[in-house]
């Protein structure tokens, strides 16, 4: 199974992106609203100037890891939806390891920091994914429980244990952050770590041993196991690598973004993860941009909403509009119809 | 231009499937009162050839001529109106409800509001008495044979009034002995005027059971015969385009010791008489030991059982000395098992894959096909290279996915992955169904020279044929139990065809 960066996949990709903005565009005409102006506004609002720049691509740095945890665990067949929980699980170690574990110096602390998240979280994933390789529980259900489970113990522990003693629930500040760029937006070196982390998984997908198993076993598990490859090992595998991409995201948001654990800070990182994936119907090369691209509207919305009257919950109805035509498989079936109307015409 | 003579009427038939033209030049006549076989391989369209005159499909160019009246276009119900009527190859039967029930199925016959099933079973019983069909109408369809169950689908489409009845390779599933009850049916049916589709690629069969036999080759029509003035060895051309050998002589290699050696072994199964209840049996190198038996009587469990995918509940397996019971598929291979296993399109093949990726599989974690952490391409592309040519896989080009491969093609895929694996143990479930002659002629020889070679090799096959020309000792199971061994010098068709229906006979010939 080749999946090369081909024309076709990102025609299958810009060709619903322009149809779901031109469904948008008319909901905009019927709040009375001129949707170039408004569109105008939502692209100034993501990218003019270093404050609006930074905060669009400080949006993408967790997208990117969630959307492409979403995609390890499909790839091996799962519908992981707990990226949320994970990412959260894996903040929380982060805040826990970075406030408390001072007596390492400041590299290793990171590092210390990211490990932490990342076994935790993959910990975390570690569970539904047994419970779907050994008895077939849905990891769609288990990933979605878990995901309030996750947001109740962080947030009993930023409000408890962890609290920094202030009226809203948050921990401490850690003792090392992760370098900020474009000052004063949220942007921090965590997108360079995003992008390094992206490659690998890109490379280990494709190109290990590893990736390979993980792809058959997602395409065709009985195979697989024919072939001598445990299915269920594999499976919890790819999980828990999954987990640990979650927890990688939710260190950079503590570390690089906050300073400190904000109760319920990875709302949306999950599911828009989830969201970019499914909209790059999980390939690893496409992910990226419609991340990106989901960073976009998300950043752009406010300012689309003061300058016009169009609300920003437009956005989740472009995207949703975007899934939709997305799963249409456009480009292939446009192709087959003309195709057959040549084979008519003959 | 209408001919009165003829019931149905198929000329210049074309059809596609995206690229695939499965039809290219149909032509078909059908007599009243006559069995028309329809032979081809494999792929040659005859199966498509009638689902598109019982209105399964539409069809691209052509003419259809049903009783005289002509149609541009056809559906199944306007098929049904006009008298056609098809028992296709899977039966199309509602395990939970009883035969009556099926056979009334969507048109009930109604007292007031609800079903008069007084008159259903009149109905019902008329038809089993003219024909002499042997069904019982108040067995659910999961409790009855397959035999039976294709007997009720003749019923359910006499039911609805069908004068052309299409067969859609009715043997392939059932022993020589219901097979003969079938042609006795059959013989009925044409008596009472019916006219009769009967499609296959069993040449013994054609010839006993045809009027006339049209043949297909490759999408196109090649020719109409009179039984009474062919032989099998000119339809094997016509079908084939040359002359084929499968009956493979055989050749008695060296024996050695004992390769595999199954104890007392129980397993679950998927149905209540697939599971395995006590088998013991032996393969030793250089020897091909065949089990026949009728399909899901626990064949597939007993290889499944063998081979890692399904848990041994008692007794033991061993190979080449070491007890492989309950193991990991990886350490039974690693022991020396190789398997063609029945199902290539989900056991033995990932379809999203290449050819390439496909025939390394099983080696990912090895040498040359790893290095170090890194899957080798060019190690893929060099074992592809090789395997294409060695065992003439076509279309010649390692980096097109499983999916787009013709059966024949497919399964010398696996076969050839297999085989190249090397080993001591060689199993081979249904090793060539589904698959062209010429692919059959070559996995047959390729078995053969892996017996050669020295591995034992374990054949189970539906094809009693094949089971005869290619085994050494036949061992043959009925309900997950082993009903009869046989030296297959000593077996003869009769025989294992009772015992394939749980009949006894003496032990001929032990282990």
């Amino acid at each position: 199974m080749k999946k090369k960066f081909d024309v076709k996949s990102v025609l299958n990709v810009l060709l619903p992106l322009v149809l779901a903005l031109a469904v948008g565009a008319i909901i905009i005409l019927f709040i009375g609203e001129n949707p170039i102006e408004a569109y105008a506004a939502l692209i100034e609002g993501a990218f003019k100037g270093k404050l609006r720049l930074g905060t669009t691509l400080a949006g993408f740095t967790p997208l990117l890891l969630t959307s492409l945890a979403f995609i390890v665990a499909a790839k091996a067949g799962a519908f992981n939806v707990g990226v949320e929980g994970e990412v959260l699980l894996g903040g929380i170690v982060a805040a826990y390891i970075g406030i408390n574990w001072t007596f390492l110096p400041a590299p290793l602390l990171i590092i210390a920091c990211f490990l932490g998240a990342m076994i935790v979280a993959a910990l975390w994933a570690f569970i539904p994914a047994a419970l779907k390789a050994y008895y077939d529980v849905s990891e769609v259900c288990v990933t979605i429980l878990m995901n309030s489970v996750a947001l109740y113990i962080t947030n009993y522990l930023v409000s408890g244990p962890m609290s920094a003693g202030t009226t809203i629930a948050e921990s401490k500040p850690v003792a090392v952050t992760l370098p900020k760029l474009m000052m004063p937006s949220a942007l921090n070196a965590g997108i360079f770590i995003a992008i390094v982390v992206t490659i690998v998984m890109i490379f280990i997908l494709q190109k290990t041993s590893l990736g390979t198993k993980i792809r058959l076993v997602g395409t065709n598990p009985a195979n697989a196991e024919y072939a001598g490859i445990n299915p269920k090992h594999t499976f919890i595998k790819a999980m828990m690598i999954s987990g640990a991409l979650g927890g990688i995201a939710g260190t950079i948001e503590v570390l690089g973004v906050h300073g400190a654990f904000l109760n319920n800070f990875a709302s949306g990182l999950g599911n828009n993860g989830m969201l970019a994936a499914l909209i790059a119907k999980c390939n690893v090369f496409t992910a990226p941009i419609i991340s990106f691209f989901i960073a976009m509207l998300n950043s752009g919305a406010m300012r689309m909403q003061q300058a016009t009257n169009v609300p920003k919950s437009l956005i989740d109805t472009i995207t949703a509009v975007f899934i939709i035509f997305a799963c249409m498989e456009l480009i292939g079936n446009l192709k087959k119809r003309a195709a057959k109307k040549a084979e008519e015409k003959k | 231009m209408l001919n009165t003579n003829y019931v149905v009427e198929m000329k210049d038939i074309k059809k596609s499937f995206g690229s695939v033209h499965a039809v290219k030049n149909g032509q078909f006549t059908l007599r009243k009162g006559e069995v028309h076989s329809l032979i081809g391989e494999n792929g040659a369209g005859k199966s498509t050839m009638m689902k598109l005159l019982y209105g399964m499909y539409p069809f691209d160019a052509g003419e259809v001529t049903i009783n005289g009246k002509k149609y541009e276009h056809i559906n199944p119900k306007a098929a049904i109106e006009a008298g056609v009527g098809m028992v296709h190859q899977e039966f199309m039967l509602v395990n939970e409800l009883t035969v009556l029930e099926n056979i009334i199925l969507g048109f009930e016959p109604k007292k007031g509001l609800t079903i008069d099933f007084a008159a259903a079973r009149a109905m019902a019983q008329k038809y089993i008495d003219q024909y002499n069909m042997d069904v019982q109408l108040d067995k659910k369809i999961s409790q009855i044979s397959v035999g039976e169950a294709q007997r009720v689908e003749i019923i359910k489409i006499l039911a609805r009034g069908a004068e052309i009845i299409i067969l859609d390779e009715p043997t392939a599933v059932l022993t020589p002995q219901e097979t003969r009850r079938l042609f006795e049916i059959l013989n009925n049916l044409r008596e009472d005027g019916k006219s009769i589709v009967f499609i296959s690629h069993k040449l013994n069969e054609v010839m006993e059971i045809s009027d006339r036999i049209s043949c297909m080759r490759q999408g196109q029509y090649t020719g109409t015969v009179n039984k009474a003035e062919t032989s099998p060895i000119e339809l094997t051309k016509m079908m084939v385009g040359r002359e084929v050998v499968l009956n493979i002589e055989k050749k008695t290699a060296h024996q050695g010791g004992v390769v595999l050696d199954v104890k007392d072994i129980w397993t679950s199964g998927e149905k209540e008489i697939s599971k395995i209840r006590g088998i013991s049996f032996d393969v030793k190198a250089g020897e091909i030991v065949g089990i026949a038996g009728i399909d899901g009587n626990g064949q597939s469990e007993l290889i499944e059982a063998i081979a890692g995918l399904r848990q041994v509940e008692k007794g033991t397996v061993t190979l080449d000395g070491v007890d492989i019971t309950n193991k990991t598929v990886k350490q039974i291979r690693d022991a020396g098992l190789t398997h063609i296993p029945e199902d290539r399109n989900t056991r033995g093949l990932n379809r999203a894959f290449t050819i390439g990726e496909n025939l390394v599989e099983v080696e990912l974690d090895q040498a040359p096909v790893k290095k170090g952490f890194v899957i080798n391409k060019a190690a893929i592309t060099q074992r592809a290279k090789d395997m294409i040519e060695k065992f003439d896989i076509r279309p010649a080009d390692g980096s097109l996915p499983t999916s787009s491969l013709s059966g024949g093609n497919a399964q010398k895929v696996v076969v050839a992955r297999e085989v190249n694996l090397g080993g001591k143990l060689l199993i081979a479930s249904q090793p060539t169904r589904g698959v062209d002659i010429g692919a059959i002629e070559s996995i047959r020889t390729i078995l053969q020279d892996v017996k050669e070679k020295g591995l034992g090799v374990l054949l189970v096959s539906a094809e009693l044929e094949e089971i005869m020309s290619l085994s050494d000792r036949i061992i043959v199971m009925h309900e997950g139990k082993i009903t009869g061994r046989l030296a297959a010098e000593e077996a003869d068709e009769e025989e294992i065809g009772m015992l394939m229906m749980g009949g006894y006979a003496h032990d001929k010939k032990g282990e």
